[in-house]
């Protein structure tokens, strides 16, 4: 059986800036069309949440659902003064989480997708196959056993609740060990040796920076789950102060049957809540790759 | 190399730290009143901590913080697993009426009788009973309540020349009527999502859904009294008169707005509600009791309404007891608990602190003198412990039979409730009668 | 070809230590202690109310029997097997089609469509499910509200024959451009030579696709659906945020929500955990037995 790794060349380059030529070639109206369709379908409810999130409270449920208004200030403002600023709290909390989760996850996921990709040792299968399984773990099956468990060491309703069990991505050790397996060459691994590096040394200096991309996916991947969790931080935290965002517009949303569920500040943060995810996909695209099929053998 | 184990070190060095900081505080618990104490408060009601910064003012020595909650379900949720793990837990909660015999039976709730002293007298029976479960101990302090009154649009009322429906016939004729006149527009929607609000018209009618006869308990959700509440509700959806759309929806509040929901059966507590959710329609509101099934006997139900319980877990019970005393018997406090975290206070004082009708009513100077009538007709009603296991087989069983629009299947609804609640009692170890 | 280099050192170790020490912790552990949850119970005496009246015993399978017998069940699990049908192939033909198109290159909005399908990748499951709700309900939708201007009476999307759909095209609309993307790049990294050929012998956009790309991008189509095929069973988020907006979505609509249902509503972690390992063991055979039939070996080591 021939091992045939499918030719990527993920260095510095990304996706955007493929080393393919680009032909000059005719421009195809039915392309064109089907691709602003599936445009229009996917950015149609971003749309209505931008209108949406420009309404008063009364407006949002009384004027054509289409029609912008001039409120998004307003909203925003009460947003903000919503019990001292709590809206920009938990925004800083899900920075925190996803930023400081995703950014340890992803180390932790590059050191054993490169020991898994890169080292023949005893076990190797068994922690292979370990992995594999935990990618198939639904959170919420683990959200009760898991505070049962940090409950008994005293540690629910603190940020290390939240932080420490997204640190773990069996996903993100799969994905890194394709990358290391693709873009790290055994050969530099050698030369590193020659010079004397150690393991930790040649791993840091030569290895971190020939993944950067693939890291830079893991990191991605990984930063947008922590943003996106729910169950997690609504079962660890009881104290609102500590909530991401996510938790804290549910329970605007929520509110019981006494309270009125605040729609327009819930689809003002909701929008609010999507522009830093945005913002940073933008930012690292030409970084980001995704090539799943990469490290697939055929036969 | 050398980075290595150091990384994974500190990652196990901060779970011992974390660990043993949170697990130093246990130390005593006997109350030395000079010590230094902070307590910590699950709460939902709205600025409740500006109600605490009065307490936290006056007390230097015991200071409480407020963690809102979303909601009475995730917070007893909450409460439950905390509970469960042996930490986590507040040291005080509020609680809803109805969830309270299921958090004593989890032992989630200290008693604090000793404490309470003679606070019985300044509540009213029902509310009492509640925190009490007709034993000597007591498991909270009532905090609001929610009686049930009747919402509708003045307006619409007046145009058709209709009054407010004094008994449940009335009530019909009038939703049809409403309907006649203009298709779209409903008297009310039978909703499927709000259990509290089913079991508060079932409790207006006479029904209460749990008993306790010696140490056994008996479920009566399927009785001849509910039945005939649903099959009301039943005949209505089935005639098109009135929706089969859950309340608390962005299609409720349109509808509210729009003028097509021009009635709503809710309780003390809904002008807050209406204010948000409808606040274009500031003025056109009035209120009045609900409609009766005897109108020589009048009655009410609760919906909502909650205590305030010292948990099992607070290392100070002494000094969280005192402060959920003073919360719902001290005026001032009852004072701030109606003026700014918006309940209708529990205790028999409350009249005193709410003279001025809620802002959204102040067409309706009487809007209390309505709520206090309602309160003292408030008929008793007695929770189980499994009120959840019957709560959510309302959701499911209601919303099949609203989808339907056929009056059999509520009935059919009911048994269902009955027979899952009996089967979770019986499953779980109690002793049920019958 | 040797892909791996130096044996019999401790590094390995030293670099898989602090994930597998994450990994016991925050994931094993939790598993272990599910699967001995759901072989315990809770045994009250009495009327249950004075402390001490509840006691954890052994029940041996009796949660297992409890779950699998719930009438509820067999339900849910065909809803999410229809589901899953309806899921995967939308959602990977269209992403499949859409990265072919965007492959082809003959149209000047690429970039921005790739953003734009993409985009929806970043809104969090809850809050998708809340928008389309509000796109849903009859009186608050736009599409409702435009449709009935040029006299077309839309259906309610939440009333018992369309529900399944409604909850469908939130998984579609938010999963789409995340696989288009992935199947993009594999496309992208195809050597241009591989189909030059063919469109020299005359062969048209569609037939290289058919014939050249398709093929080459197998692996990546087959980690997409194994990928798509495992969130289709944890489906959970949309159904669950759309539920108090309807009549017609149950507490128990889908397993996972049973789980949610019997841990946090009643309380009764033990059936949680029993259903929990239910769901665990049939999310394993349903993806080693989707590998072994398409015959793949890419979800399993190189050597």
């Amino acid at each position: 059986m021939a091992v045939t790794t499918v030719p990527v060349v993920p260095t510095t380059t990304g996706a955007t800036t493929a080393p393919r030529v680009q032909r000059h070639r005719r421009t195809s109206p039915t392309a064109t069309i089907l691709l602003l369709l599936g445009a229009a379908y996917c950015l149609m409810p971003v749309l209505w949440v931008l209108i949406a999130s420009t309404k008063s409270a009364s407006e949002l449920f009384t004027t054509f659902t289409f029609t912008p208004s001039t409120h998004l200030f307003d909203n925003i403002a009460f947003l903000t003064s919503y019990r001292d600023g709590l809206y920009w709290r938990w925004m800083a909390n899900s920075a925190l989480f996803a930023g400081v989760g995703a950014a340890a996850s992803t180390l932790v996921s590059a050191m054993a997708g490169f020991a898994l990709a890169k080292y023949d040792f005893r076990g190797k299968s068994l922690v292979f196959n370990l992995v594999l399984a935990g990618v198939l773990v639904p959170a919420v099956i683990l959200a009760v056993p898991q505070y049962l468990l940090l409950a008994k060491a005293g540690m629910t309703n603190t940020y290390w609740s939240v932080l420490l069990p997204s640190m773990i991505s069996p996903y993100g050790i799969y994905l890194c060990r394709i990358f290391a397996a693709a873009t790290v060459p055994n050969e530099v691994l050698e030369a590193a040796r020659m010079d004397g590096a150690g393991d930790w040394r040649s791993f840091v200096r030569v290895v971190l920076p020939m993944m950067r991309s693939g890291l830079v996916t893991v990191f991605l991947f990984q930063f947008v789950a922590i943003w996106n969790n729910y169950m997690l931080p609504f079962i660890m935290l009881g104290d609102d102060k500590l909530f991401p965002v996510t938790v804290g517009l549910s329970g605007l949303l929520n509110q019981g049957a006494t309270q009125p569920a605040m729609y327009t500040s819930v689809v003002t943060g909701a929008l609010l809540s999507v522009v830093p995810l945005v913002a940073l996909f933008l930012g690292l695209q030409r970084y980001w790759r995704v090539d799943l099929g990469a490290g697939a053998v055929k036969a | 190399m050398k980075k290595i184990p150091l990384l994974a070190g500190a990652l196990v060095a901060a779970l011992l730290m974390t660990s043993a900081c949170s697990s130093g505080d246990d130390s005593d618990s006997t109350a030395d009143p000079n010590e230094k104490v902070a307590l910590t408060y699950w709460s939902w009601a709205p600025n409740m901590d500006k109600v605490v910064a009065a307490w936290n003012a006056a007390h230097p020595n015991i200071q409480v913080t407020v963690n809102k909650q979303d909601g009475g379900d995730p917070a007893v949720a909450k409460l439950l697993t905390a509970i469960k793990a042996g930490s986590g837990a507040p040291d005080i909660m509020q609680a809803e009426y109805q969830k309270i015999p299921t958090l004593v039976s989890a032992d989630a709730l200290a008693d604090i009788a000793k404490e309470a002293g003679d606070l019985k007298a300044k509540f009213p029976e029902g509310a009492w009973a509640a925190v009490t479960l007709g034993s000597e101990a007591v498991y909270g302090v009532p905090q609001d309540s929610g009686p049930m009154m009747f919402y509708y649009r003045s307006d619409v009322f007046d145009k058709l020349k209709i009054k407010a429906p004094a008994t449940w016939d009335e009530y019909a004729d009038a939703a049809r009527t409403i309907h006649k006149a203009d298709a779209k527009q409903y008297l009310g929607t039978f909703s499927s999502n709000d259990p509290g609000w089913f079991a508060g018209l079932s409790q207006q009618a006479g029904a209460s859904w749990w008993g306790v006869n010696g140490d056994s308990w008996s479920v009566a959700i399927d009785d001849a009294t509910t039945q005939k509440v649903a099959g009301y509700w039943g005949g209505l959806v089935q005639e098109g008169v009135i929706d089969n759309k859950p309340m608390y929806t962005p299609e409720w509040n349109a509808a509210l707005n729009d003028g097509t929901q021009v009635g709503w059966l809710s309780a003390v507590w809904g002008p807050g509600v209406l204010e948000g959710n409808a606040a274009s329609t500031k003025g056109k509101w009035k209120v009045a009791q609900l409609p009766q099934w005897d109108a020589a006997a009048p009655a009410t139900g609760n919906w909502g309404g909650s205590a305030t319980s010292v948990t099992s877990q607070s290392k100070h019970k002494a000094q969280a007891a005192e402060f959920v005393k003073w919360l719902n018997s001290d005026p001032a406090a009852i004072k701030l608990l109606a003026g700014t975290a918006n309940v209708y206070p529990a205790s028999v004082d409350s009249a005193a602190a709410l003279t001025e009708p809620p802002a959204f009513f102040s067409n309706q100077p009487d809007f209390y003198a309505v709520a206090a009538e309602a309160s003292k007709i408030t008929k008793p009603f007695t929770y189980g412990p499994n009120v959840n296991v019957a709560y959510s087989s309302y959701n499911d069983a209601f919303g099949k039979a609203a989808e339907s629009k056929k009056a059999a299947e509520f009935a059919g609804a009911l048994a269902t409730m009955q027979q899952a609640t009996l089967d979770d009692l019986k499953n779980t170890g109690f002793k049920v009668a019958g | 070809m040797s892909t791996t280099v130096r044996r019999r050192t401790g590094a390995p170790y030293l670099f898989l230590a602090p994930a597998l020490v994450l990994f016991g912790l925050f994931l094993a552990a939790p598993i272990v202690y599910a699967g001995y949850l759901s072989l315990r119970r809770v045994r009250v005496s009495g009327l249950g109310l004075g402390s001490g009246s509840r006691t954890e015993i052994w029940a041996g399978l009796e949660n297992y029997t409890r779950s699998l017998t719930d009438p509820e069940f067999l339900p849910s699990v065909l809803r999410v097997g229809a589901y899953g049908l309806i899921v995967v192939p939308c959602m990977l033909g269209l992403a499949l089609i859409l990265a072919l198109l965007l492959d082809a290159g003959r149209t000047r909005v690429g970039t921005f469509a790739r953003t734009a399908i993409f985009l929806p990748y970043a809104v969090p499951a809850v809050i998708a499910s809340l928008l389309w709700g509000f796109l849903y309900l009859p009186r608050v939708s736009p599409i409702v509200d435009v449709l009935d201007r040029v006299g077309i009476t839309a259906p309610d999307a939440l009333s018992s024959s369309w529900v399944l759909y409604a909850v469908a095209n939130i998984a579609i609309w938010g999963g789409t451009g995340f696989n288009m993307i992935v199947l993009y790049t594999a496309l992208r990294a195809i050597p241009t030579e591989l189909f030059e050929a063919a469109r020299i012998d005359g062969a048209g956009d569609i037939q290289i696709a058919l014939r050249v790309k398709i093929p080459i991008i197998a692996p990546s189509l087959v980690m997409t659906t194994l990928f798509s095929l495992i969130a289709t069973l944890q489906v959970f988020a949309e159904p669950m945020t759309l539920r108090p907006l309807s009549n017609t979505i149950s507490t128990t609509w889908t397993p996972l929500m049973k789980v949610y249902r019997d841990a946090f509503v009643r309380n009764d972690i033990y059936a949680a955990a029993a259903t929990s390992v239910i769901i665990a063991l049939a999310t394993f055979v349903i993806s080693y037995g989707f590998l072994k039939l398409v015959g793949s070996r890419a979800f399993s080591q190189e050597n």
